[in-house]
């Protein structure tokens, strides 16, 4: 499987090189690193991972950590608590990313005013929110499904050994769970990766955004957008690696009996 | 003798279905009791009731001079003290062997990492697979496996140990090595509640033989007169099918 990634990917830069020399469409030298400017496109291009993965990895933090959060409340005996669990979960999933954006970036900051706080959400922190909130009910699905998953003689065995039930989740239940939620989790932290080109449209200067400005001053959106296509592919690329490997440091493949 | 089991007219509904119908039943410390009988009888059913893994609808269990609700501290103070093995083992896949039998110990009874760790190697000692203590579950054999499960419940030091059907996910060849390691435990003075269909082992160990049908006791008896003069013919047919195959 590995190889054949490296395979595609190789192939899909050796026809877009063919394309360049051959014909006159491709006018690579936007961002060819041996001219001047070709390496001030690039240079400026590729600034943009710093504020992409910045926003990434802080999103996916609060998300896990919410998503957490949330889904514990689900499997509670007590009714309400359970309802609020659906409630936030049914509710946040059913909003489209790019218009909560708009909603946290524009109108957030109205209602902060009419109450009087002086709170500013800037571009980069408008994405992180929007994106944290976002994705926290996926991840809570995630985290609800895992728990679920693990058996109920696992639950009734840490009762017998008097484990507490709060003792039973952190001992017994989590930590099994944990290596099946691992690779959904990893999935969405992909999912986060992506959206998070929607900020570019309130003005953060993430790769798209920066992609969209070098657009618009050379009139070279198929190079450009090439380029950008293959950023995201490496941050992705980079991102499952360092997850099968961690798999395998907690043993995710291992097969567990019962 | 002490009763430490009392079990007075309890019934058990799965929505309408009647899982136990008015069963009673006395335990007395030191006392073997074997439950057998038919797919679903109650016979789990009633021993998951004695440890609070299913609440009874109807009728009172007192264990251990507890009545048995849903109020914390009633399952606080038999926590631990009725201990149970079950049919598919449940050990915890995540942890080695010895971390099983010290988790319990040390967590819920509060003993020291040192001693809960001398107790776990004392158990699996007496089940015969110390050299098993370092590795994870799933590398060893079901027989094995139950074994271990009998060493945690151990580790604990209960007063009633409950076994739920231990042998029959069970290999013919491991059913004997476990069956000894609890016989072990029976001539020991140990207290416990049998659920199987070893009727070797219940001839051979029990003080008291239950037979359950239709969430009913309909006998009990001690062995020698249960396998020679049943009462129903519902036990005569059980006995026959079960002893001749």
């Amino acid at each position: 499987m590995k190889s054949f990634k490296y395979i595609l990917v190789l192939f899909f830069l050796a026809s877009l090189a063919s394309c360049s020399s051959s014909s006159g469409n491709w006018g690579w030298y936007v961002i060819d690193p041996t001219t001047k400017s070709g390496l001030a496109n690039i240079k400026f291009l590729i600034g943009g991972f710093g504020a992409t993965i910045l926003l990434s990895i802080i999103a996916a933090f609060i998300s896990i950590i919410l998503g957490l959060v949330v889904a514990l409340p689900g499997f509670s005996n007590n009714f309400f608590l359970r309802s609020l669990n659906r409630i936030y979960v049914e509710f946040i999933r059913a909003i489209p990313l790019l218009p909560m954006l708009f909603w946290v970036f524009y109108g957030l900051p109205v209602i902060f005013q009419s109450l009087g706080l002086k709170i500013e959400i800037d571009a980069f922190w408008g994405a992180v929110i929007t994106l944290a909130i976002s994705d926290s009910a996926f991840t809570a699905e995630i985290y609800r499904a895992g728990i679920q998953s693990i058996s109920r003689g696992q639950r009734e065995a840490a009762q017998t050994i008097g484990l507490s039930q709060f003792q039973a989740m952190r001992y017994i239940i989590f930590p099994q769970a944990l290596r099946r939620i691992l690779p959904p989790l990893a999935n969405q932290f992909i999912y986060i990766v992506k959206m998070s080109a929607f900020a570019s449209v309130i003005g953060m200067q993430e790769l798209t955004r920066r992609a969209n400005e070098i657009v618009v001053t050379e009139y070279r959106p198929l190079e450009i957008y090439t380029l950008l296509i293959l950023e995201y592919l490496v941050l992705v690329l980079l991102i499952s690696f360092a997850v099968r490997w961690l798999e395998k440091k907690l043993g995710s493949n291992e097969s567990n009996s019962n | 003798m002490k009763e430490v089991i009392n079990i007075k007219n309890i019934s058990k509904y799965f929505g309408k279905f009647k899982a136990l119908d008015s069963v009673n039943l006395n335990v007395l410390k030191g006392q073997k009791v074997v439950i057998c009988g038919p797919s679903g009888s109650g016979k789990s059913t009633l021993v998951r009731c004695i440890n609070r893994l299913e609440s009874h609808d109807e009728g009172e269990i007192n264990v251990l001079g507890h009545s048995l609700t849903d109020d914390r501290a009633c399952l606080e103070s038999i926590k631990s003290k009725v201990s149970m093995v079950f049919q598919q083992f449940n050990l915890f896949p995540h942890l080695t062997v010895i971390e099983n039998l010290t988790l319990g110990p040390i967590k819920a009874l509060g003993v020291s990492k040192k001693e809960a760790k001398e107790r776990a190697l004392y158990f699996l000692d007496r089940v015969k697979i110390p050299e098993q203590a370092y590795k994870k579950p799933n590398l060893l054999s079901g027989g094995q496996q139950q074994r271990v499960a009998i060493a945690r419940a151990l580790c604990l030091e209960p007063e009633i140990m409950l076994f739920d059907e231990p042998t029959s996910a069970l290999d013919p060849e491991m059913i004997a090595e476990v069956l000894e390691v609890i016989l072990d435990l029976a001539n020991d003075g140990m207290t416990m509640v049998v659920v199987t269909h070893e009727m070797g082992f219940a001839k051979k160990a029990a003080d008291k033989i239950i037979f359950m049908d239709d969430g009913k006791i309909l006998e009990e008896n001690i062995p020698s007169i249960f396998f020679k003069n049943p009462k129903t013919n519902r036990l005569k047919k059980f006995l026959d099918q079960v002893l001749n195959y």
